[in-house]
C-alpha cells in the first residue's frame, strides 16, 4: 500500500501522504486506525478534502474519517447534528437581533474605539489640562469623530479600566492595613457604582429642570464622570507609598485638574454657544447653566475625597 | 461606607412612592403646584417650577401601575428574606 502511495504521480503531492490511510476505511468500514487519534491537519488540509466522499453531506470536513465512518453513517445522528447546528445559528441570529434593544451595542462600540496614543494623551490631559487650547470635539458629517482621532472625544475605556483599577487598589490598601476581607471588595465596588448612578441621575434631573438643549448623552455623562477615578487611583497609590502627606498632595493636584477639566469640557456642552466662547452673556438662563456646570465640576473633588479618604490611614 | 446599590434602589423606590401619594387637592393646590396651575404661555422657556410640576405629574401618571407591581414584589421579598 505504501509503495503504491509513493508511486503516485508527482503532480498530486498531497495525496502521497494519506492514500494508505484513506483507502482503508472505504474497503473495511469497521476498522479504525489505532495510531491516529486526531485528524492530521498539518499539511494542506483544505486541499485534501477534494477526493474524499463526504459522508452525509454535512459540510464538516474531516481529513481522516477512518474512525468516524461508523458514527457518521448513522442517519439519525446526521440529522441530529444538522438540526443542532441550525438551531445554534438561529439562536445566535435571534440574540444578535434583540440585543440592540437592551444594550445599545453599536453606540457603545464608538466609545471603545481607542488606541494607545489616545489613552496616553488623555491621561496626560486629565492630570494637566492647563495648556490644552482647543476643547471642541470634531465632527465628521454630523457624527462625532471616534476617540481614536480626537483627544477631546469622551470614551468609556479609561473610566471602565480606572474603575476596576480603583477597586483593586482599594483592596490593596485595605490589605496593607490588615482590614481586608473579600466581601469588602464587593462593598467598595457597589458603593462606587451607587455614587456614580446617583451623580448621573442628579445631573440628568438638573439638566431637565434647567431645560438645557444639549447633545450630552447619558453615556457621555457616564464617561465624563468616570474620569475622576484616575485621580483617585493616583492619590491612593501615592498615599500607600508616602503616607498621608503624599496622598493629600496628589489628591489635591488631581482634584484641581479634574475641576478645570470638567469645567472646560462641560462648558462647551451645556452653555450656550456664545457663552462658551468666553463672551459673558447676561440672562438668568445662562447664569443658571453656569451654576450647574460649576456644581457638577465641584462635586467631582468632593466625591474623590469621599471615596478614598478611608483607604489611606 | 454602607452606601450600596441595594440601598440606592430602596431609596429610589421610596421616593417614587412618595411622589405617587401626593394628594392633588389637599396638598399640591395649596402650595401652588396643582396640575391646572402655572401653565406658562408659549414661546417662553418654562421655568424650573413648571418643569418640576410637569415632572411630578408625569411620574404620577406613568408610575402608577408599575409601582403597584414593584411594591407587591418588594413586600413579598422583604417578608420572606427580611
Amino acid at each position: 500500500m505504501h509503495a503504491a502511495g509513493l508511486a503516485a504521480p508527482a503532480g498530486t503531492p498531497r495525496l502521497r501522504k494519506w492514500p494508505s490511510k484513506r483507502r482503508v476505511p472505504v474497503s473495511q468500514p469497521g476498522m479504525a486506525d489505532p495510531h491516529q487519534f486526531f485528524d492530521d491537519t498539518s499539511s494542506a488540509p483544505t486541499r485534501g478534502y477534494g477526493g474524499q466522499p463526504s459522508p452525509g453531506g454535512l459540510g464538516y470536513p474531516s481529513p481522516s474519517s477512518s474512525h468516524e465512518a461508523p458514527f457518521l453513517a448513522d442517519p439519525m445522528s446526521n440529522m441530529a447534528m444538522a438540526y443542532g447546528s441550525s438551531l445554534a445559528a438561529h439562536g445566535k441570529e435571534l440574540v444578535d437581533k434583540n440585543i440592540d434593544r437592551f444594550i445599545p451595542v453599536t453606540k457603545l462600540k464608538y466609545y471603545f474605539a481607542v488606541d494607545t496614543v489616545y489613552v496616553g494623551k488623555k491621561l496626560g490631559l486629565l492630570v494637566f489640562p492647563y495648556l490644552h487650547q482647543d476643547w471642541e470635539v470634531q465632527y465628521q458629517q454630523d457624527t462625532p469623530v471616534a476617540p481614536r482621532f480626537d483627544i477631546n472625544a469622551p470614551d468609556l475605556y479609561i473610566p471602565a479600566m480606572a474603575f476596576i483599577t480603583y477597586i483593586l487598589v482599594a483592596g490593596l490598601a485595605l490589605g496593607t492595613q490588615d482590614r481586608f476581607s473579600p466581601d469588602l471588595l464587593g462593598l467598595q465596588a457597589s458603593s462606587a457604582l451607587a455614587w456614580l448612578t446617583l451623580e448621573v441621575v442628579a445631573i440628568l434631573l438638573s439638566l431637565y429642570l434647567v431645560t438645557v438643549n444639549t447633545d450630552l448623552t447619558t453615556i457621555d455623562l457616564v464617561a465624563f464622570l468616570g474620569y475622576k477615578y484616575v485621580g483617585m487611583i493616583g492619590g491612593v497609590l501615592v498615599g500607600l507609598l508616602f503616607g498621608k502627606i503624599g496622598y493629600y498632595l496628589v489628591l489635591g493636584w488631581c482634584c484641581v485638574s479634574i475641576f478645570v477639566f470638567m469645567i472646560r469640557t462641560l462648558r462647551l456642552k451645556i452653555l450656550a454657544q456664545a457663552a462658551a466662547e468666553g463672551v459673558p452673556v447676561r440672562g438668568a438662563r445662562n447664569q443658571l447653566r453656569m451654576y450647574l456646570t460649576m456644581a457638577v465640576a465641584a462635586a467631582q473633588p468632593l466625591l474623590m475625597y469621599w471615596l478614598t479618604f478611608h483607604l489611606v490611614r | 461606607m454602607a452606601f450600596t446599590l441595594y440601598s440606592l434602589l430602596q431609596a429610589a423606590l421610596l421616593c417614587v412612592n412618595a411622589i405617587a401619594v401626593l394628594h392633588e387637592e389637599r396638598f399640591l393646590k395649596n402650595i401652588g403646584w396643582g396640575t391646572d396651575q402655572g401653565i406658562g404661555g408659549f414661546g417662553e422657556e418654562p421655568g424650573i417650577k413648571s418643569q418640576l410640576m410637569n415632572l411630578v405629574r408625569s411620574v404620577r401618571t406613568v408610575m402608577r401601575v408599575p409601582l403597584i407591581i414593584v411594591n407587591s414584589i418588594t413586600i413579598v421579598l422583604l417578608l420572606l428574606f427580611g
